[in-house]
């Protein structure tokens, strides 16, 4: 035993019995006094110019208080990552979920009633829907003003000699995998309150997944705004799932933030169901040609890829993708020379955003099928392929990646086990195995200059605790795992510690839910927090019962000295010690963490996270031939997850991955791991996500020269 | 959502008065599961709401003779009838199919009828069971067969203010059986991509030991259809009808001409198959492409029929070894 009380043991979320019994206050739920409701008009078509906008019936109507249009932004005000998207657009629409006019009413069904009340007329024009006809020469520009249609961003990584190595392989296997749109699908639809107070500050209640960036992009947004030096506090409501798409900030909020500004009350946002898939912004598609190599005995020689992604009409940090593709391009497996450039490309399509695995799981998808078509050619065992090529702890990758402890074969040799490989694989009579592995980021990952979090923890009079942290609950239980761990190190009951973490007013600077740092990130800020305020409650103790500090301790919320037990004072005692004595002082710590780890370079190098998250899945699976459906008759997920801090919440996070796609490197492997299993079962390969019965039985046929 | 007045009556009569005086601009509404959405989707506003489900007389379920089911019966009752289970098992093969259980505790038979989307799932059931529906309007009630009461896409046979009372179906000989399939991408929460019923009643010349031994055990199809064939298992009577590969739910009645009074056999279930798909016109559309719908006829006729003919010949054993069908 390691005599910890509350780490490592399976602690319900503190937020469950809110959320079960519907007292959780999500978004929807929110009422402000004199709040009105908005509503978007979002484009007919997917790229139109608009020939006329004509508000006045809405604008008209009982009830409505405010009806904007592309006209009424000022400043010609753009957000995002490239910053190219206007809150409302005038002119001419890119796409089916252009916002080009809003309304603030007193109710939601006069805001609804109002948008019909809009007329719009448009001139279509021909749209570019895929990505590679917006990058032939010619192709018709989706932004007039820029010179093409592929972004300007650097994608681009090289490490030793491709060329060469290609030449020098005994083997090699070569193909084009494609994946889909893939929405968040958040239970509770994206949401927020824009609120002004008489000083123009204003505070928002939203359901971001970014608090202290959201908050940098709505002051910008003020600025633009003809506001300058004003406040911006955000309040997060409870949020109903994120998974990235929360991630960023969208048209949606500043809308409401210029609905509130010209009718100086509340207005709440909130997306219907249909609204949230249509207007939030999925997981981009991508286009992977890949080609690897190996030697006679299977050793990989080397890996290249071209991506190109369809970025959509509009751009968010999910043009970023390719920089965590790289993650397992580099890294996964042990490969000497690597080659790797990607391309976002405008469209008129919907414009997508970071999703659960932020691009790991499109580029693991062509790697790991692409790594079974090589092991067919040389005739090695997938498994021995996976086996041979594994990471190893200590290896320092072409990224540089510094691996520490890596748990790979221990993974890919538990799934082997637990699914029957050897009896299972090759039978090739409808049933079969596919197996894939993961790499991904498991000690945080510094994508902005700070991948910090900060924490305050202050104990009141009745030796209660508050901790004050940076870090958002997003249904991940940071809450849960962060009392854990400050009740670990100050020997008092996990309900006695209150979180408190929604709330830029008073929580310290995060940089947000993401690249599943949370529990590692925050749970060091408040371990060192937490740390701070025991050896202040230690130092009055020991003052009060004149024993030193070394001899002390404390458990179940009373502090004794090991000499002698009858020296013992309750932790609350030692508070209104500090309180009431003349000269007295606050028991307040705070405390910043910033892992060690380090951005990227110019050449996308550097350590990027100090730890890796390793695992492998495999999946059995049965093929109906004749329907092209295919059933999961066994799934196993091994992860090496290092101490898990909570294990019941560790494995929702990996049960909900794979489900999902099946935290964040939990679905990285699935996609593959049921395309090889499937190849296995019936001798055809689908590498074009998603796998549906459809193209399962095309190939079938193709393969026994059938027509469909 | 606009705002409307909502009301309960208690009996068929009131109801109808209620649809008169809102001058036919009321919508009867049942469990609402269908027209709520199309409420919030503003595809349809109504004048008031007219809600059946105070009204008792729509509740029935009477197994005495035939079955007779009221149009205000929840999917999930229909489920769990144990008669329904056994004798129309096709119904319950649907109802236990429809959305979710949220979906099927409240929605009703008669709302997924009236509403007549060439989806509904217990529209082919129905079809095959030789259902007829009956109905109440001013003059008195009225049954037509549910063949005749489908239009096209959601548009039925009833008149203006007239309410489906309820579904009347014959009794069946112990010979007989049927099996719905509904074919879905996900396990729950979707309308079917298409749909298969098939009723068949069986005669069986020879001695049947043979094929329920052939049922209970792992043989292949091949193997088993072709122990039916030696054992000349004749298909007396057939329906079947087609869900989603038409503008309405639809029979296939020349497949069902071609099997009747037949030795079933692997070849001709084949070809059982390849007729009904001759008579369907499917659709390309997000649920599903034409030619896999087509193909999916031929699949699902065939393991339609046999499972009903499993269930005819061993209807008390509860092993179902794996099957595809
Ligand atoms: C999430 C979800 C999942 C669904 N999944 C499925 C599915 O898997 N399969 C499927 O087939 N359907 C599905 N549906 C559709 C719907 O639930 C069914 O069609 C249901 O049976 C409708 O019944 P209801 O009682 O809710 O009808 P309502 O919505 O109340 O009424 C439907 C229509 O019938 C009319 N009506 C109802 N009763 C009578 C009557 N007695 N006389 C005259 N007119 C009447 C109404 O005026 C209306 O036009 C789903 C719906 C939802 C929302």
């Amino acid at each position: 035993m390691d005599g910890l009380k509350f780490v490592g043991k399976r602690i319900p979320k503190k937020d469950a019995p809110l959320k079960a019994t519907g007292e959780a206050i999500y978004i929807q739920d929110l009422k402000l006094p004199g709040m009105l409701h908005g509503k978007i008009l979002y484009s007919k078509y997917p790229h139109a110019r608009i020939l006329k906008l004509d508000t006045s019936r809405a604008a008209a109507l009982p009830g409505v208080k405010a009806v904007l249009t592309g006209a009424d932004v000022p400043n010609n005000f753009k957000f995002g990552f490239m910053k190219d998207n206007p809150p409302l657009k005038s002119g001419k629409v890119l796409s089916t979920r252009d916002e080009i006019a809003a309304v603030a009413a007193i109710s939601q069904e006069v805001a609804e009633e109002a948008i019909d009340l809009i007329d719009v007329e448009y001139e279509e024009l021909p749209g570019i829907f895929d990505p590679l006809e917006a990058m032939q020469e010619g192709a018709s520009l989706i932004h007039e003003e820029l010179k093409s249609n592929v972004l300007k961003l650097p994608w681009k990584f090289v490490h030793g000699d491709v060329e060469a190595s290609r030449k020098d392989s005994a083997f090699i296997a070569e193909d084009s995998f494609t994946t889909q749109w893939v929405t968040h699908c958040c239970l509770g639809t994206s949401g927020c309150v824009a609120s002004f107070d008489v000083g123009n500050n204003l505070t928002m209640y939203s359901n971001t997944q970014i608090p202290s960036l959201a908050q940098n992009d709505f002051l910008e947004a003020l600025k633009a705004f003809g506001l300058k030096n004003r406040r911006v506090r955000i309040v997060q409501t409870t949020i109903g799932g994120g998974f990235g798409s929360k991630l960023d900030t969208y048209a949606y909020e500043y809308i409401a933030i210029l609905l509130a500004l010209k009718t100086r009350r509340p207005v709440k946002l909130v997306f219907s169901r249909e609204e949230e898939f249509l207007a939030t912004s999925p997981r981009q598609p991508t286009i992977t040609k890949i080609s690897q190599g190996c030697d006679k005995d299977g050793k990989l020689t080397f890996r290249e890829i071209e991506m190109v992604l369809d970025n959509g009409a509009y751009t968010s940090w999910g043009a970023t993708t390719p920089s965590v593709m790289m993650v397992p391009i580099s890294s996964l497996y042990k490969v000497p020379n690597v080659k790797y450039t990607a391309k976002c490309v405008y469209t008129n399509n919907t414009y997508s955003q970071a999703f659960r695995g932020y691009g790991n799981p499109q580029a693991t998808f062509a790697i790991e099928s692409c790594l079974d078509q090589l092991a067919e050619k040389a005739g090695v065992d997938p498994v021995e392929i996976r086996r041979i090529n594994a990471n190893e702890p200590g290896e320092v990758t072409p990224q540089n990646f510094r691996i520490t402890s890596c748990g790979m074969k221990e993974c890919i040799d538990e799934v082997v086990k637990r699914l029957d490989w050897k009896n299972k694989c090759g039978r090739g009579d409808g049933r079969g195995v596919g197996m894939a592995s993961l790499i991904h980021v498991g000690g945080a990952a510094r994508v902005y200059k700070s991948d910090g979090c900060g924490t305050i923890i202050k104990v009141d009079d009745n030796g209660k605790v508050d901790v004050i942290t940076g870090s958002s609950e997003i249904g991940q239980g940071s809450d849960t795992i962060i009392a854990q761990i400050v009740a670990e190190v100050l020997g008092v009951s996990i309900d006695d510690i209150n979180v408190i973490n929604n709330d830029t007013d008073v929580c310290p600077w995060d940089v947000g839910v993401h690249a599943s740092r949370t529990t590692f990130v925050a749970g060091n800020s408040a371990l060192g927090a937490a740390q701070k305020i025991k050896a202040q409650i230690m130092d009055i103790a020991a003052k009060t019962l004149s024993e030193p500090v070394d001899a002390l301790d404390m458990k179940d919320g009373v502090i004794f000295s090991r000499n002698d037990k009858e020296k013992n004072i309750p932790l609350g005692k030692v508070l209104r010690k500090a309180h009431y004595t003349l000269g007295g002082r606050m028991l307040v710590a705070e405390n910043f963490y910033d892992p060690p780890n380090e951005n990227f370079d110019q050449t996308f190098r550097g350590n990027l996270s100090v730890a890796y998250a390793y695992g492998a899945h495999g999946v059995e699976v049965e093929v109906d031939r004749e329907t092209g459906q295919v059933k999961i008759l066994n799934y196993v997920a091994a992860h090496d997850v290092g101490k898990a801090i909570n294990p019941m919440l560790l494995e929702g996070q990996i049960y909900g991955g794979g489900l999902q796609g099946i935290g964040e490197p939990g679905l990285v492997p699935t996609a593959p791991a049921i395309a090889n299993a499937v190849y296995d079962a019936v001798g055809v390969r689908i590498k074009d996500l998603p796998i549906t019965p459809e193209k399962v039985l095309r190939a079938l046929k193709e393969k026994a020269g059938q027509k469909t | 959502m606009g705002s409307f007045e909502y009301y309960k009556p208690e009996s068929i009569a009131e109801a109808m008065a209620l649809m008169e005086e809102s001058g036919g601009k009321g919508v009867y509404i049942a469990g609402g599961t269908d027209v709520m959405v199309l409420i919030r989707q503003r595809k349809l506003s109504p004048g008031c709401l007219i809600s059946l489900r105070n009204i008792g007389d729509l509740a029935y379920l009477d197994t005495s003779s035939g079955l007779a089911i009221g149009s205000g019966v929840t999917h999930n009752a229909i489920a769990k009838n144990d008669i329904i289970q056994t004798k129309y098992t096709a119904l319950a093969d649907a109802t236990s199919k429809v959305g979710s259980l949220q979906i099927r505790n409240i929605a009703t038979m008669g709302g997924n009828i009236c509403n007549a989307a060439p989806s509904a799932d217990t529209a082919c059931p129905l079809l095959v069971l030789d259902a007829r529906v009956v109905m109440a309007g001013k003059n008195g009630e009225r049954s037509v067969p549910i063949d005749e009461f489908f239009l096209g896409p959601n548009r039925v046979a009833l008149r203006p203010g007239e309410i489906v009372k309820g579904f009347e179906m014959p009794a069946f000989n112990e010979r007989t059986g049927s099996a719905y399939i509904k074919h879905t991408r996900r396990q729950a929460m979707d309308l079917p991509m298409l749909g298969v019923a098939a009723r068949v009643t069986i005669r069986i010349d020879g001695d049947q030991i043979g094929c329920r031994d052939a049922l209970c055990g792992i043989e292949n199809i091949s193997d088993i259809l072709k122990r039916f064939e030696d054992e000349k298992l004749v298909c007396e009577d057939v329906r079947i009808a087609m869900g989603v590969v038409a503008p309405r739910p639809m029979r296939a009645k020349k497949a069902e001409g071609a099997l009747k009074g037949r030795v079933i056999s692997e070849v001709l279930l084949q070809e059982i198959g390849e007729i009904a798909a001759s008579e369907c016109q499917p659709r390309d559309s997000i649920r599903g492409e034409a030619w896999y719908r087509r193909d999916m006829v031929k699949v699902l006729t065939k393991r339609a029929i046999l499972r009903v003919v499993d269930r005819i010949i061993r209807p008390d054993d509860t092993i179902w070894p794996e099957r595809l069908w």
